[in-house]
């Protein structure tokens, strides 16, 4: 260590009082900072989890095109086969994926009462019940077995006025064209908190459906879920790899499924920017007042050091390095508080009083996690070290202006 | 002076051709349904990879009651429609039900071909709801047709911004366009072959075409019609819908 390092070093704990104060000040906004950003990529990952989750999956496999004119006959064939090969074959990288097969089409659901639109969906319940929250958050009745029923989401059910029991009619047009018509009994309700699908969704099981529609062995989506969502690019790319070449078909990420979710992020993240930059300018000013109190307070130390022979260049750089270390100091303090909180809450998560009540009803974790990575760790610290130091450097030029003949004449 | 006159001539020309367009497009729907009607038809549904052929037999009481009963293919053999004033229900044999379609449902296909339920249901819309001009005349085949434009009224529960229509001089139906509010060309209705029915000119084949779908369109050929004959009193009837008289 140099000799201006050693000095500054000795000259931070000649004023132990005033430089823990700093110190503190700057660990305690590196705290905030490393475990608000953690909270931040946290929850987003957990959004998005919860979306994917849900109803959508990770990845959907679809004829191009479906997804924004979905019709009945734009489908995907020997379906059995394809989904069995891609179970295998993503299976060897993501232990535990799952393959939901789910076939749709737009019919007109009619009770007693009265006569709605809906989107009915056949599905296979088995792999719903792995990947898809929705089949946890039905409420009355019980979530589909197999056979000639039905799930309607809360609205729907309501709008019709149909509880689990009763029995409703399903009007639409088959894959050959033919009337496709049908009596389902509901098995249960569910309520997903997702308005569109509590509005219009029902479900039934898959075999019923393609009876029903004229598609044996056809389905219009296969759904991955059940992977982490780190592992999707490689998901992807091995779907790809495993698909046949005729039809055409086509791999969606849940971005290009649910494009509102990602801009929600987006938004949410340049808002959060916003706060941010404050948070750095007030650790800033309270840090450069400190710095500039500090080098007013020792005008007659600087003389002194100036009497003696030391050059103004050097008086400058030995406030500086104080500054520096002053820093450093505080900021790995602070990485080290905000990495262990972000620890902690990630293991024990973070909840607050009225969130379970509010979660559960959604069948959403009752917790916010939030999340250390390298990003997390070091960006909001980085930014701070950067702007402190450059801050420091007018209290330290402040320095230039000591005359040693004056200051040492004051009485202190 | 003569500018005065002028003005007064272009001011006078709608007055004058309005009843005249509106009552043109009067007399062709009547000439089309007549006091009562019953037909046997065959329809196509085309698509630019398959076909669907269905046989149906329609009745029609003046210009507000339908009833329209699948005849073949077997497998949607006696489903039904029933259409009274601005009401719809459907039978289907299968579930052995009988189910009103909502009013948000009235632009959804009817059985899956290019005529919406509303085409088969608001044949007197045309009338009440919209305001007629001629646009000009022309020659078709030796006869004189009217080209009518038919604007809806502000309040009219429709989709289009406006439809034209070409009425032979015996009021025959050449042909209907359906134009979006932009303007634009969206389905058009052509008569493909014009003959005899029941001793009244009528357009025995007629095409419904999707300009936005390329490939997609139905024909509808009537087989066999009568016209002014008197119906049974019950035929408009759920109970009828629902089991029909042999």
């Amino acid at each position: 260590m140099s000799l201006l390092a050693r000095m500054a070093w000795r000259n931070l704990w000649r004023n132990p009082r005033r430089s823990l104060l700093t110190l503190g000040a700057i660990a305690f906004g590196v705290t905030l900072l490393v475990f608000s950003v953690g909270l931040q990529i946290g929850s987003y990952e957990q959004m998005i989890t919860n979306t994917v989750r849900l109803f959508t999956g990770l990845a959907q496999v679809q004829r191009p095109g479906y997804l924004d004119a979905p019709r009945l006959r734009l489908d995907i064939p020997a379906a059995r086969d394809l989904r069995a090969r891609l179970e295998a074959g993503l299976g060897e990288i993501a232990p535990g994926v799952v393959v939901a097969p789910r076939a749709q089409a737009f019919v007109l659901l009619s009770s007693e009462r009265r006569s709605l639109g809906a989107l009915l969906v056949g599905v296979d319940p088995q792999a719903e019940a792995r990947l898809s929250s929705l089949p946890g958050t039905v409420h009355r009745g019980r979530y589909l077995r197999t056979g000639e029923e039905v799930v309607l989401g809360a609205a729907l059910a309501r709008n019709l006025g149909l509880a689990p029991g009763d029995e409703v009619t399903v009007l639409g047009s088959a894959r050959d064209g033919s009337v496709a018509a049908t009596v389902l009994t509901v098995a249960g309700v569910f309520e997903s908190g997702a308005r569109e699908l509590d509005r219009s969704l029902a479900q039934m099981p898959l075999a019923a459906f393609q009876d029903l529609f004229a598609m044996p062995d056809r389905v219009h989506a296969l759904v991955l879920g059940e992977a982490p969502l780190g592992a999707l690019p490689e998901l992807v790319r091995r779907t790809r790899a495993l698909l046949p070449p005729d039809p055409p078909l086509a791999v969606l990420t849940w971005e290009r499924i649910e494009p509102g979710v990602k801009q929600a992020i987006e938004m949410d993240f340049a808002s959060g920017w916003l706060m941010y930059l404050i948070l750095v300018l007030v650790i800033t000013f309270s840090i450069l007042n400190t710095f500039l109190m500090a080098v007013l307070e020792r005008r007659r130390e600087f003389g002194v050091l100036l009497a003696l022979g030391f050059r103004h260049g050097r008086l400058l750089r030995l406030v500086l390095w104080e500054a520096a270390l002053l820093t450093a100091l505080g900021v790995l303090l602070g990485m080290a508080l905000g990495a262990a909180l972000v620890a902690y809450f990630a293991v024990h998560g973070l909840t607050f009083e009225g969130m379970e009540v509010y979660a559960e009803q959604f069948n959403l974790p009752p917790y916010l996690t939030p999340k250390l990575t390298p990003f997390v760790l070091l960006s909001g610290p980085a930014v701070v070290l950067a702007v402190t130091l450059l801050a420091a450097l007018y209290p330290a030029s402040r320095v230039r202006a000591v005359d040693p003949a004056e200051t040492t004449r004051e009485v202190g | 002076m003569p500018w005065l006159a002028l003005i007064l001539v272009l001011l006078a020309f709608p007055a004058v051709a309005e009843p005249e367009a509106a009552a043109i497009v009067r007399a062709a729907i009547e000439h089309y349904r007549g006091k009562t009607s019953w037909m046997r038809l065959e329809m196509v549904i085309h698509r630019p990879d398959w076909e669907r052929r269905l046989r149906l037999e329609a009745w029609t009481q003046g210009l507000d009651r339908s009833l329209v009963r699948v005849l073949a293919p077997r497998k949607d053999a006696g489903n039904a429609t029933l259409l009274v004033g601005d009401a719809m229900w459907l039978y289907n044999p299968r579930v052995n039900r009988v189910i009103r379609i909502p009013a948000s449902m009235m632009n959804q296909s009817w059985m899956g071909s290019d005529f919406s339920n509303n085409d088969i249901a608001r044949s007197d819309d045309l009338i009440d709801q919209y305001d007629h001009r001629l646009l000009g005349e022309e020659r078709v085949d030796g006869h004189r047709a009217w080209r009518i434009r038919s604007i809806p009224h502000e309040d009219a529960p429709v989709v289009w911004g406006f439809e034209d229509s070409l009425i032979r001089d015996d009021y025959v139906f050449l042909e209907h366009t359906y134009h979006d509010q932009a303007g634009s060309l969206v389905r058009r209705l052509t008569a493909r072959e014009i003959g005899v029915l029941d001793g009244r000119p009528y357009a025995v084949r007629e095409r419904m075409e999707r300009l936005d779908k390329p490939g997609h369109w139905t024909e509808v050929h009537v087989l066999e019609a009568r016209f002014d004959r008197p119906l049974p009193a019950d035929l408009f009837t759920l109970a009828n819908l629902r089991n029909p008289r042999p």
